[in-house]
């Protein structure tokens, strides 16, 4: 409970500042985000005693145990340890941003996301389950990244949190990998479990997969090379945010990983080489960089990436005396880097530049300053008697000890010791620039600001720790750090001889020749200066910029290679996939079934030749508009033929209905387009075209034929039989439609209504370009209602009525139907649109066409509904048998109110789109709305 | 009772009724709101019927399966109905706030209800063909939503949409013929039992592939996607919203269907085609995005690679893979609205899509920063957010059946994700707002309705919270889901269960 109030105090704390924010003196955020800070710290501080003596707290309560994740923390030294530097620095950060952010707007914001930041930390090192940690470890990516676009409106802030989110993020990624790996081996998340499989683990076939994915999460957290690039990068942020995230805190937690997988990963050669060497590599990138920074926070973060780089190889070499001096000195760094960003901050403020050629000699101005960075950074360059002399010389002890490639064994304190000198060496320089050698030039802000007492308490206070910890080395070594030690490698780590520290030894010349051969370094620097100048120019987010706009190019070419807005190709890519997936299985295909052929006749034989000729006429002539159309009309004639051939008049009279219909349609939308079609494409692309066209229907054509020659048993049967007794009519497909498979034509009905709104909106809607009338349109406009039609029109309609009434009352039994029928009435109706004309015909005719849709869906739903009343399902048909005086025997069924439903909608809604396309055609345009 | 119609008709009547009270937009409006309420309503109810029962079944007209149509909800059909309840009551909530009256005079709101009607039947069917009677309610809807403003990108984009997308249900409707052919009925359940018994495989996977490519170019997926990017930016923003949650969805909803109850005769050639697919697919989608400077354009192309990870879950076919990939379409649904709706609130206060015309959110609305930042984050599968167990989910599928390849993929993808989320963060909200070129005026933020438009995508980011803490719940449905899936005999039993 304890643990989970320390991680959960900060995140509440971060919802609750911002709504203080508004709060009159910004006094009381910053006191509340304290308050929080310091409840976390001292119920941290409690369990103290109970896990430096050994013992391990740990706490559980389920989240989602299916995929192994629970709310699981353990507190033991090496967590304890480092969730009490991230409260304890917190708290110096939070005084040092209330002085920093003096009354500027944003900080009730900082405070927030420290707060938020704080607990993600909190949990990454007290988490007991590794996907539990994973959560937090991706929510310090994403505060990081916000913190670090702090400064939103500045676009290298913002390209800085761009980046570091990328890396640190596919980092996590990678991390998200390796836990799901390990946890999949292993059977559980839970860190202890997996510490103790350590030796499975390591002898498992994917030991280094699990290690590369681990090492690339904790490597980029960490801004271990080549990933350190983002460090430099996130300098835009705030100073207490680089001091606490990107020093003290977040970029710690890749070291902590290392540290705490130790007894699950470490101890292998492959460990060994690729964790020391990335180490190195960044030790010695970082150092060397740094020297030739002006800036002092970039300068400052090179050096934390070379501290970083240090910790990691000490990480690598993974002997029990290695770990206690890389934990040394994460302690020993988080001490004497804070505090010298907390310095470039209070500069920053009091002379409004960071860059040390220009800010010089300020003891004078700040004395205070002067001596308390004066002791951070002579812990920073090694100097005897501080903490951070202490660590160093215990890492060239390791050094000299390192066994790594044995014939090159002299390498490595070589290049340790080279790396020392050149920390040395930006060390003298970052003190000496900014506070001595000669006069500020230029300085925007004159003269410098005296930086308030507030400001530099915390600086204070940590310099004040680096002398006490240089001072108590030996209790904190053996009370605290060893406890560490033995808690990150399960294995009790034996009593560090403290007294090698104080021998004059090989070490103590390394760390004498670093400090001898920093000065002379420092001296020479303006020659330096320039050698570093003749070295091509890298800008790593200009690199990173770079290779996205690349990536970004790259895409574009790729994604526009296939979608280049030609359906043609579209289309063709389908059919193309069609087949490629296919083609491999077409050999197993049995292409011919054992049911004989129906013998054909002449007739038939015929029929089908001509219309394959017409659709082939349509495929030649659809250049000229009209032709095709026509053409189209008569392939669809010879399908009703078929129809009617193969006994389905139904489908036959449907059909011929549709084909009607359907051609007055399109012949009015023909009346808005070009008459033509122009030839685009090229001769080359009409050929792949017809290649293709041609596979892909011959594969259908194949398959059907595939399907129909072999023998068959379907549910058809079952229709024949039960039309009559259950479904209470004789003709088979009109029971189908509006019974055995009623709620399809319920579906159809709503798709024809929907198609009539669609046009009905589009034709008022739209914007078309304005319609010349040529001559021929004059010649038919001057006579557009021939006297024959318009007198034959008239009786024909009340004929069509009947005839409509009759198809759809017989419908159940004989041919016909509610949607033959609809389309009947549809046909005669807007023959007297052809015949009168359109205010003629409006004149005489009642025009609702919409609610006509809308209460056809509505009849054909509430048919179906009324079954429910009786107890029954939905859409249950009910039908009888009745004599009536005059009209004689006849049945009613409920299917003929569902037919009713379905022959409204289908004349609302072709009679919609019939009158607002042909309304739109005339000269005076859509004018008012129809139906 | 069974309850398996009621998500279809409610949507259907209250479509119907929205057309009968064509001229009075003030009722139509009400019966968005109410109808939406309800749909919510009855898919939370029949969600709770399928929790106590594990099928609900409904034979209409009272013909047994395999005669009549049957509707047959599992566990993975509730899951999409409720998905597509909350999405409706978000889009119907959105739409009331930014609807222009122009749309909302020629059936918007009817439209809407019919789209829905449409999706629900999708989810709800057991049917075949009755499946491809959705579809058909689905893409007119769609297709007239589309074109409803009328404007020339509209049309362009429609044209597209509507073209390939009818070749999709040609392709589906030859397919369920041929099906038909095979085994002589239309009802899936009997389908999965009848192919069972063909010998002739070869014909099946034909069949099957049919099916893949109609289903795949639902679904969007690689190769098939094209129609998506094209018109999916051009529409409102409501109706991109909607499209962008539901429409896909169905395609891949459909294909889990189709390659666990039914084509699970050859795995080994069906699923790994779908892997294929789904590596391709997340691939192409991001990199799309990456070279897209227009928020939904790069949010549609997102769409496409998101449906790479719910297809990459199909593939893997094992049960946690299947669980990862109803997982998946769960949060995506509710994230992708998100997404869009958020964008419609930025158009509406800028009047603009483009990335370098719009700046300056942070600072001006810091609810709508975080309003956006949930959404995008958890696109990314970044924790404690839904994405992020969808992801894991689905990843570690990937790791335990050793699919490296596609795995790595599928981290590489989610990297690049999340680099699109902060191209769009960066350029939309931290960057200040452009200065408008000389002379050009701003428009004044038209701000009536947004009250409406923030209820909407605080519900949806409410949701995906929720989601993220409440994990276990909510894997438990996609557990069962993926039970039901990869034990089909259940659900033909349930179906089936006494045929004549």
């Amino acid at each position: 409970m304890t643990l989970l109030s320390v991680v959960l105090l900060p995140l509440i704390g971060a919802l609750l500042v911002p709504l203080l924010a508004r709060a009159r003196s910004p006094l009381i955020p910053a006191i509340a985000s304290g308050i929080v800070t310091l409840a976390a710290l001292s119920l941290l501080l409690l369990q103290a005693p109970t896990v430096l003596s050994g013992e391990l707290i740990t706490s559980e309560w389920a989240w989602i145990p299916s995929i192994g994740l629970s709310i699981a923390f353990r507190l033991d030294a090496l967590a304890l340890f480092f969730a009490t530097l991230i409260t304890g620095m917190g708290l110096l950060i939070i005084l040092y941003a209330h002085f920093y952010f003096a009354g500027k707007p944003g900080a009730g914001r900082f405070y927030a996301l420290m707060l938020a930041f704080m607990g993600a930390m909190l949990g990454i090192v007290t988490s007991e389950n590794l996907l539990f940690m994973l959560i937090f470890w991706e929510m310090t990516s994403l505060v990081s990244f916000v913190l670090i676009g702090f400064h939103s409106d500045q676009r290298p802030a913002r390209r800085g949190a761009r980046m570091t989110l990328v890396i640190t993020g596919g980092g996590g990624l990678a991390l998200m990998a390796g836990i799901v790996l390990m946890g999949s081996i292993v059977g559980s998340f839970n860190l202890t479990d997996i510490l103790a499989a350590g030796d499975e683990l390591r002898a498992h076939a994917h030991y280094p997969l699990i290690l590369t994915l681990v090492l690339l999460g904790a490597m980029t957290k960490s801004a271990q090379f080549p990933f350190h690039l983002w460090l430099p990068n996130a300098m835009t942020a705030p100073t207490p945010v680089s001091a606490y995230l990107h020093s003290a805190t977040m970029v710690k937690a890749g070291i902590f990983l290392l540290a705490r997988l130790h007894p699950a990963l470490a101890d292998t050669d492959a460990w060994l080489y690729s964790v020391s060497t990335v180490g190195m590599a960044t030790l010695l990138t970082g150092a060397f960089i740094a020297m030739f920074k002006h800036d002092t926070k970039e300068l400052l973060a090179y050096s934390t990436v070379s501290h970083l780089g240090l910790i990691t190889l000490l990480m690598g070499l993974g002997t029990a005396t290695a770990l206690v001096a890389g934990l040394f000195h994460l302690l020993n760094h988080a001490l004497f880097k804070a505090p010298l960003f907390m310095m470039a901050g209070a500069v920053e403020k009091a002379t409004g530049t960071r860059d040390m050629r220009r800010i010089n000699g300020l003891w004078r101005h700040m004395p205070l300053l002067t001596i308390m960075s004066a002791i951070t950074a002579a812990s920073m360059a090694g100097l005897p008697l501080f903490n951070g002399y202490l660590s160093k010389k215990m890492f060239f002890i390791e050094s000299l000890d390192a066994n790594v490639i044995s014939p090159l064994n002299w390498l490595t304190p070589v290049l340790a010791a080279i790396a020392g000198l050149f920390s040395a060496a930006y060390s003298f320089r970052i003190f000496h620039n900014v506070f001595f050698n000669g006069q500020p030039r230029e300085l925007p802000v004159w003269p410098p600001r005296k930086p308030a007492l507030g400001i530099q308490l915390p600086i204070i206070l940590l310099a004040a720790g680096c002398l006490f910890v240089g001072w108590q080395a030996e209790g904190i070594v053996h009370g605290l750090i060893r406890a560490m030690a033995t808690a990150s490698s399960g294995v009790k780590a034996p009593a560090y001889d403290m007294g090698q520290l104080h021998h004059v030894g090989p070490a103590f010349y390394m760390s004498l020749a670093a400090l001898i051969g920093g000065l002379i370094l420092y001296a020479l620097r303006e020659r330096l200066f320039e050698l570093y100048d003749q070295l091509p120019p890298a800008d790593a987010r200009e690199i990173f910029e770079w290779l996205m706009t690349r990536a970004g190019n790259g895409a574009e070419r790729f994604v526009h290679a296939l979608e280049n807005g030609s359906v043609q190709r579209y289309i063709a890519l389908i059919i193309l996939t069609a087949i490629i997936m296919a083609g491999p299985v077409l050999a197993n295909v049995v292409w011919y079934g054992a049911k004989p052929m129906t013998p054909a006749d002449p007739l038939t034989i015929l029929g089908a030749i001509l219309m394959m000729a017409t659709a082939f006429g349509v495929v030649l002539g659809h250049r000229n508009r009209l032709f095709a159309l026509l053409l189209l009309g008569s392939a669809g004639l010879f399908v009703t033929l078929t129809f009617a051939r193969f006994s389905a008049p139904d489908l036959a009279l449907t059909q011929l209905s549709v084909e009607v219909i359907a051609v007055i349609i399109m012949m009015l939308a023909l009346s808005f387009l070009p008459q033509t079609t122009p030839v685009e494409s090229s001769r080359l692309r009409r050929s792949r075209d017809s290649i293709i066209a041609v596979l892909g229907g011959l594969g259908t054509g194949l398959v059907s034929f595939a399907i129909m020659t072999r023998p068959q048993d379907s549910i058809s049967d079952f229709f024949l039989e039960q039309s009559v007794p259950g479904g209470g009519g004789s003709n088979v497909v009109n029971v189908i439609l509006v019974d055995f498979r009623g709620f399809d034509t319920l579906g159809e009905i709503t798709v024809l209504g929907i198609a009539a709104v669609a046009v009905f909106a589009l034709t008022r809607n739209l914007q078309l370009k304005h319609r010349i009338p040529n001559e021929r349109d004059q010649y038919w406009a001057s006579n557009p209602h021939p006297l024959i039609l318009r007198t034959m029109a008239r009786p024909i309609l009340p004929i069509a009525l009947m005839v409509s009434a009759y198809i759809f009352l017989r419908g159940h039994n004989m041919p016909g139907g509610g949607f033959i029928a609809g389309l009947i009435t549809v046909v005669a109706l807007s023959l007297q649109y052809m015949a009168g004309g359109l205010a003629w015909a409006h004149d005489r005719m009642l025009t609702s066409f919409r609610p006509l849709i809308g209460g056809g869906i509505l009849l054909a739903c509430l048919t179906g509904l009324g079954s429910l009343f009786m107890g029954l399902e939905f859409l249950t048909s009910w039908f009888g048998h009745y004599e009536l005086p005059v009209l004689g025997h006849i049945e009613l069924a409920t299917a003929l109110l569902f037919d009713l439903g379905v022959f409204t909608t289908v004349v609302g809604a072709t009679m919609l789109i019939l009158a607002n396309l042909g309304k739109l055609m005339t000269v005076n345009g859509p004018g008012e709305e129809i139906g | 009772m069974s309850l398996a119609a009621l998500p279809i008709l409610v949507p259907l009547a209250a479509g119907a009724l929205s057309v009968a009270f064509w001229r009075s937009v003030a009722a139509q409006r009400a019966i968005a709101l109410a109808g939406t309420l309800i749909l919510l309503f009855v898919s939370i109810l029949l969600m709770q019927q399928v929790h106590s029962e594990g099928f609900v079944v409904l034979h209409m007209g009272g013909w047994q399966a395999p005669l009549g149509i049957t509707l047959a909800v599992d566990m993975l059909g509730a899951i999409m109905v409720l998905l597509t309840g909350i999405t409706g009551l978000a889009i119907a909530l959105f739409s009331l706030g930014d609807t222009p009256e122009r749309h909302e005079k020629f059936g918007y709101y009817p439209l809407m209800h019919l789209l829905l009607a449409g999706v629900a039947g999708s989810f709800v069917t057991g049917d075949i063909f009755n499946l491809y009677v959705w579809f058909e309610v689905m893409l007119i809807a769609s297709f007239a939503l589309l074109t409803l403003g009328g404007e020339r990108a509209q049309m362009e984009g429609a044209i597209k949409y509507v073209t390939l997308n009818l070749f999709s249900s040609a392709i589906f409707l030859s397919a369920v013929g041929i099906l038909y052919g095979l085994v002589g009925t239309l009802n899936m359940a009997d389908i999965a039992q009848k192919l069972g018994q063909v010998e002739d495989t070869g014909m099946v996977n034909v069949v099957a592939v049919m099916f893949m490519v109609a289903f795949g170019i639902k679904a969007s997926a690689f190769p098939l996607f094209f129609w998506l990017p094209a018109s999916y930016h051009t529409p409102l923003v409501g109706v991109s919203a909607l499209f962008a949650g539901l429409l896909t969805k169905v395609g891949v909803y459909s294909l889990f269907r189709m390659f666990t109850v039914v084509f699970d005769h050859d795995v080994a050639y069906t699923h790994t085609i779908l892997l294929w697919v789904a590596a391709l697919t997340m691939l192409s989608g991001v990199l799309g995005a990456a070279a897209q400077f227009e928020f939904r354009r790069i949010l549609s192309f997102h769409i496409i690679s998101q449906i790479g990870y719910m297809i990459l879950g199909l593939a893997l076919y094992t049960p946690l893979a299947i669980i990862g990939g109803v997982f998946y379409i769960m949060h995506h649904i509710i994230v992708k609205t998100t997404l869009f709706l958020v964008s419609g609130v930025t158009y509406r206060l800028t009047g603009t899509h483009e990335l370098s015309e719009l700046g300056g959110f942070y600072r001006e609305r810091p609810m709508l920063s975080v309003l956006f930042l949930i959404p995008a984050f958890s696109l990314a599968g970044m924790p404690p957010l839904s994405g992020f167990f969808a992801k894991l989910i689905v990843i570690r599928a990937g790791i335990e059946a050793e699919a490296w390849t596609v795995t790595a993929v599928a981290l590489l993808v989610g990297l690049l994700t999340l680099y699109s989320m902060v191209k769009i963060w960066a350029e939309v909200f931290w960057k200040a707002r452009p200065e408008a070129e000389d002379g050009v005026q701003r428009p004044e933020p038209r701000t009536e309705g947004l009250v409406w438009m923030y209820v909407a995508i605080t519900g949806l980011a409410a949701c995906t919270i929720f989601i993220g803490l409440n994990g276990q719940p909510i894997y438990n449905l996609a557990e069962v889901a993926a039970e039901q899936l990869m034990q089909p005999q259940g659900y033909i039993d349930a179906v089936l269960e006494g045929r004549p």
